[in-house]
């Protein structure tokens, strides 16, 4: 029998573990985590060893199909036929070049991570020149975290750093304990961490997984995280005075003079923001190195600094009057504020390999929870502020940038631009990166999904559906007219109501995707094409290792996925297969220089047009380019993953930016009055309300109709660590712990509050939002805030091609209202805090 | 959307630079053109011929390209005869006869 252990990647969901898998006989029989590699440390969750399960899935397409049934929707049967893969891609090609002199009408859903699928979707979109590039899966989570992080941090995303901190607050996020990235790496850390003694203190509607490891749970009412932050900002600032005044000096925008305008006090001529010297007691811009002490208190030139302002507005948050609003006990909060606030231990230092630096040994996570809401953007970014008055961003202790500079295998690095503040994020790819700051003009749209009208934003595909009903109003004279898709399923998960996904989606005249198996994105298709399983496939990136590693000093790595057995007959690579699409329309060349610049691949090594490749090849070139001749994709199938150390400067980048965090968001002034003008040409009503260069709550819809006795349960979602983007649904050993868990399938419920409506554990309710009713069974549970139901995962199958996972739970999304009045004007976030009714 | 002006006036035969500008990304669609051909002086820059594109296509275009502070923003990549103008000296780059590509790319997501 022959035998051999693989190394490779895994991909059963974006994060990419190193993994070793036993094959014999050309049968995959075993997985394991890769102890060399540093994204997981050897480690694996149960999706990774699941992984098997999902390769021999007799429910995976293998053939291209087409519908025999020209009607669309979410119930009906779409007739498949297989046919060729030329039929296919003939189909397909000729159905773009219909397109191709208005290229606009391509939407282009792009979402899978797992590979280089993603960047090669986007590619050929680009090169065919379409606006709708759809490159995120959820119609919440990273709509404010990288905008804000890119602009406070520098990189993609934030961790705290387990290697130092001692005081740790989770604000709707399970870090290291139930999700996010790099995440079998940062779980070892966090065991580690609160081995050591790091008090986690998890602040949540739901008391989660990482509720169950943490110090201390604190329930809080969905959609009021600013009031929190705010509250937690005036009693350190004003209460308590704990704040790292050198940091907001010299390393933030706090010192700037702000006018009774709102805006900068500059220096005419250069345009450039001043300061008030308190050493000299002169009026300099911000950038003169004469400038010792910039002041933060006091006045100057007929400004205040901009940290005065601050302090001034969260005093309008004393914790007895957040108490009525986040249901967190004043007591409770001037606690935690003192604890955090001591533990920072602002204006300590340690040394790493001889450099010393900021000391600041606490820090506020904060992930998808505070995004998802009408003001998402200003729910979550004065949680970042909670860091920044500390100083405690980008040093030992604090918050992480993730993967924001590097210098090996190239040199990327974060930048300050206009008016001194951080302004270019650093990312190993040279590509644009989601960012807030500085923002885009708004101008009358031309793009379907209003992206003009949201000039801080990056993230656009939530208005898609809400645009597709009324497509006048927005003086669009055109629709979308095809859709290319990534197997991801981003009809439960990238949108809210089904219904108004339904009708968007029927509005495309053709619909062409990728399918691991029939889910309920793929029964709108005209044409499916199939999708390997990761153990089948070749990629480049093979994870998120390049956007969300582990922070710290520990080595970052490079890793490439390769084949460990042979994929079905017929089956093709993805990337070969969007190759041969862009060579039938000509783009070709188009698209290689895309993807050169992408992968920084230079002759020898770039693409050359008129050329097609096996994808093997271009990993090869792509390999050779980075690492060196000696590391090509032979030493990659050998060895699976290379390590790059980490020096102390890439692992804490603070005390080297040169540049500014904003304490103040001065330009949210000025692009709020763009759009106002914008907005009255096009006699729009629009809300500008989140225009502000200081936060404040302001309700969801949710919150008030609580008040007004219209709903008297808000619905949130939470993440399982099985079942926690993946492609795992269908797989029977992910099922079998999802109907063991009680907290997979049910819904929780308060259990006083579930008594009192006369609802036992384990009943059948109905759970009724505004936008639809579904049938549940309850789990009652104290491990929840009173007010909310807890709805985990992304179930409600009901595809024929899904039979394992068909009727089982609840899909979240499809209970959200979907309009403008429940989308984050900033940030475009979906409202995910929901008003429902349960019953029996 | 204004159509850019194929000559300038002021330039003579045999003394001008003759620039094709190909566009990708958000643009071919913004301008619903894949590419065009422009003749500058002689010496002139990306700068310059960015200049002129602003002109011809007007706000549209120079709102998508520029942020507030006059900078190309950071989605918008331009090649000078295949190569990155960053490694060229940016907008100060020289065209010669060159071939240009303007490429507006969507912002690189996640979550």
């Amino acid at each position: 029998m022959a035998s051999k252990w693989v190394p490779t990647a895994c991909g059963m969901c974006y994060v990419g573990c190193g993994i070793r898998v036993l094959v014999e006989d050309g049968v995959a029989v075993s997985i394991e985590g890769d102890p060399n590699n540093p994204q997981n440390q050897g480690v694996m969750c149960a999706k990774g060893k699941a992984g098997i399960m999902n390769l021999y899935n007799p429910h995976r397409i293998k053939v291209p199909l087409k519908r025999t049934n020209p009607k669309r929707g979410l119930h009906e049967d779409p007739g498949w036929k297989e046919i060729s893969w030329d039929e296919a891609l003939t189909t397909i090609a000729a159905k773009l070049d219909g397109i191709r002199d208005d290229p606009k009408k391509l939407y282009v859903q792009a979402w899978e991570v797992t590979g280089d699928c993603f960047y090669w979707l986007l590619a050929l979109g680009s090169a065919f020149g379409t606006p709708h590039l759809m490159g995120n899966a959820s119609a919440t989570c990273g709509k404010v975290i990288h905008p804000v992080e890119f602009f406070s941090g520098g990189g993609f995303h934030q961790q705290p750093d387990l290697h130092y901190c001692n005081y740790c607050i989770l604000i709707g996020t399970q870090f290291g304990l139930g999700a996010r990235g790099a995440f079998n790496h940062i779980t070892l850390d966090m065991a580690e961490a609160r081995a050591r003694g790091m008090k986690v203190v998890v602040i949540d509607p739901v008391g989660s997984y990482a509720a169950s490891k943490a110090n201390e749970w604190i329930p809080i009412r969905p959609g009021t995280d600013t009031a929190f932050a705010l509250s937690m900002l005036h009693v350190l600032l004003n209460e308590l005075g704990i704040y790292d005044a050198r940091f907001l000096k010299h390393k933030t925008n706090a010192p700037y003079l702000v006018g009774s305008n709102g805006r900068y006090i500059r220096e005419p001529g250069s345009g450039k923001p001043l300061v008030f010297d308190a050493t000299d007691q002169r009026v300099k811009t911000h950038d003169d190195p004469t400038a010792s002490d910039p002041a933060i208190t006091g006045a100057g030139e007929g400004g205040r600094p901009a940290f005065e302002l601050l302090r001034e507005h969260v005093a309008k948050y004393p914790p007895e009057k957040t108490e009525e609003i986040t249901t967190i006990p004043a007591a409770t909060l001037r606690r935690l504020a003192q604890e955090f606030g001591e533990a920072a231990s602002v204006g300590a230092t340690m040394t790493i390999d001889g450099v010393t630096l900021p000391y600041r040994p606490a820090c506020v996570d904060w992930a998808k929870g505070p995004q998802g809401h009408k003001h998402g953007f200003h729910q979550s970014w004065p949680l970042k502020l909670l860091n920044i008055v500390m100083g405690a961003v980008n040093v030992p202790g604090g918050i992480l940038s993730t993967a924001a500079a590097g210098k090996r295998p190239h040199r990327w690095w974060p930048e300050g631009g206009t008016d001194g503040l951080l302004e270019e994020g650093g990312h190993v790819l040279p590509l644009p990166h989601p960012k807030a700051f500085p923002g885009r003009t708004p101008t009358k749209p031309f793009r379907m999904d209003l992206a003009e009208l949201f000039p801080l934003a990056p993230h656009f595909h939530t208005l898609l559906p809400i645009t597709c009903q009324d497509r006048e109003r927005y003086g669009l004279s055109y629709g979308i007219e095809m859709m290319l898709h990534a197997p991801t399923n981003s009809l439960l998960g990238s949108f809210g109501d089904l219904k108004m996904v339904e009708s968007f989606y029927q509005s495309i005249p053709f619909i062409a995707g990728f399918a691991v198996e029939i889910n309920e994105t793929n029964l709108f298709d005209d044409i499916v094409l199939p999708f390997p399983s990761y153990l089948e496939r070749s990629d480049f990136v093979a994870g998120t290792n390049l956007l969300i590693p582990h922070c710290g000093k520990d080595d970052w790595l490079w890793q490439i996925r390769q084949s460990v057995v042979e994929p079905p007959a017929g089956m093709r690579q993805p990337q070969e297969v969007i190759m041969e699409i862009a060579d039938r329309l000509g783009l070709l060349g188009d698209f290689y220089r895309l993807l050169n610049h992408a992968f920084r691949l230079k002759e020898p090594y770039a693409l050359q047009p008129g050329q097609r490749y096996p994808i093997t090849e271009v990993i090869d070139r792509m390999a050779r380019s980075w690492f060196g001749e000696e590391h090509d994709l032979g030493w990659f199938r050998e060895h699976g993953v290379i390590r790059i150390p980490r020096d102390v400067e890439e692992a804490y980048i603070g005390p080297f930016l040169e540049a500014r965090l904003p304490i103040y968001l001065e330009h949210f002034l000025q692009r709020g009055e763009e759009l106002k003008e914008v907005i009255s040409q096009m006699g729009l009503e629009w809300d500008l309300s989140d225009y502000r260069p200081l936060s404040d709550w302001m309700p969801c819809p949710s919150y008030n109709a609580i008040r007004n006795g219209r709903y008297d349960l808000i619905a949130v979602h939470y993440k399982l660590p099985y079942v926690y983007g993946s492609f795992g649904n269908e797989n029977p050993w992910i099922n079998e712990i999802c109907e063991r868990t009680p907290y997979a399938y049910n819904v929780l419920v308060n259990e006083d509050v579930a008594k009192a409506k006369g609802i036992s554990d384990g009943d059948e309710v109905w759970l009724e939002s505004p936008a639809t009713k579904v049938r549940a069974k309850a789990k009652l549970t104290q491990c929840i805030h009173p007010q909310v139901v807890g709805v985990a995962g992304h179930f409600g199958h009901w595809s024929p091609g899904m039979p394992i996972a068909r009727g089982k739970g609840i899909n979240f999304n499809s209970l959200l209202p979907t309009d403008l009045e429940h989308i984050d004007k900033i940030s475009t976030a979906l409202d995910h805090c929901v008003e429902v009714r349960l019953y029996k | 959307m204004a159509q850019p002006n194929q000559e300038e006036n002021f330039m003579e035969e045999g003394n001008v630079a003759i620039i094709n500008v190909k566009f990708m990304g958000d643009l071919r669609a913004l301008l619903q053109q894949r590419a065009i051909t422009l003749a500058l002086p002689p010496g002139s820059t990306v700068g310059d011929l960015f200049a002129s594109l602003c002109n011809s296509y007007g706000e549209p275009f120079t709102s998508r390209v520029f942020s507030g502070s006059g900078a190309l923003q950071h989605y918008i990549l331009v090649f000078l005869d295949g190569q990155n103008i960053k490694e060229l000296g940016g907008l100060g780059a020289r065209l010669g006869n060159g071939e240009v590509e303007i490429v507006m790319l969507p912002m690189f997501e996640g979550g």
